[in-house]
């Protein structure tokens, strides 16, 4: 049987990466693009791939959204929970709005997610849940209270998720990249990145590709003994 | 025909448990302590065994925690159901 993968946030460098590894590493793959708005990356994958990667337009923060995507799917065999974002400001500037909106995109949406797609895997006896954290998650910087505490929370609760769903064959983990490359803020300037890339063991921020890599694997039938870990990818940063 | 057998086999099989059928009497109590020992996590196994196996759907977890109290009560909240269907 193919199995129906579903990636969140699949218009971003990151999501779309791992739709290009099931793609290219499972060729019996379907891959679900959740996509708002901005599609137009998204799109031209699914228009490349001939009919194996298919556009579903999913706002995560809402379950009834998410009730509608899973039916529009059938059965999701492996949910990859990567849509996310911050908005960085000092605790003391930080709006209210600012710590919700944030904490609602990054940690409500996962909780939307996999209590979407675990009755389907509950029945089917199998299932593999990927959540994208951020290293910020344990190793966070100044200007993230709201980022840093969402992602942390992501770990608590894929930690939580993965005693709850052992049993059923259905394993829950998390991975924790650093800095990606065309995941950055677009404001950051050339020297700012070059001073940055001077602080990391391997003088290079990570390719999409080899976060992509973790999550296929986190996601494969031969995985099925891990489950609760939080990986970082951060090339050797902690 | 529910059978107590049957529905014992299925429980360790769906259930993963270290166990015979022969080690579960009829009325031993599935939780707790003095029983079978199945947490919260099994129970909520249990209710999505029942409906895919034999289309029994609980109204309620006040339901659940009465019906899955042991084999007996299981059997008989099935059977019963299925007798007013």
């Amino acid at each position: 049987m193919p199995r129906n993968i579903l990636i969140t946030g699949a218009n971003g460098a990151l999501g779309l990466a791992i739709a290009e590894f099931f793609l290219s590493h499972e060729p019996e793959a379907i891959v679900h693009l959740g996509v708002r708005e901005r599609r137009e990356r998204a799109a031209a994958l699914a228009e490349r791939s001939e009919g194996r990667a298919r556009l579903v337009t999913l706002e995560i923060t809402d379950p009834e959204a998410w009730k509608v995507a899973i039916e529009q799917i059938g059965s999701v065999d492996v949910l990859v929970n990567n849509a996310g974002f911050h908005e960085d400001a000092l605790l003391a500037n930080m709006k209210s709005d600012q710590w919700s909106r944030v904490l609602d995109g990054n940690l409500g949406s996962v909780f939307h997610g996999c209590q979407a797609v675990m009755p389907g895997m509950m029945r089917q006896r199998g299932g593999r849940i990927v959540n994208i954290a951020s290293l910020s998650a344990i190793h966070p910087p100044a200007g993230q209270t709201n980022y840093a505490a969402a992602k942390a929370g992501v770990v608590g609760l894929t930690k939580s998720l993965a005693k709850e769903a052992a049993r059923m064959g259905i394993t829950v983990n998390a991975v924790l990249p650093g800095y990606i490359e065309g995941g950055l803020p677009q404001e950051w300037s050339e020297e700012h990145l070059k001073a940055l890339k001077m602080q990391l063991p391997m003088r290079r921020f990570a390719r999409p590709a080899e976060v992509a890599a973790a999550v296929f694997f986190l996601a494969s039938p031969e995985a099925s003994y891990i489950t609760g870990t939080a990986l970082p990818i951060d090339g050797g940063m902690i | 025909m529910l059978t107590r057998q049957r529905l014992k086999e299925l429980l360790i099989a769906e259930l993963m448990l270290d166990l015979k059928a022969t080690d579960i009497g009829d009325d031993t109590p599935l939780f707790g302590p003095s029983g079978v020992g199945l947490d919260s996590v099994d129970a909520l196994q249990l209710v999505v065994m029942l409906e895919k196996h034999y289309g029994f759907k609980m109204a309620d977890q006040e339901q659940a925690k009465q019906v899955l109290q042991s084999v007996d009560s299981i059997a008989q909240a099935v059977e019963g159901a299925k007798a007013a269907a």
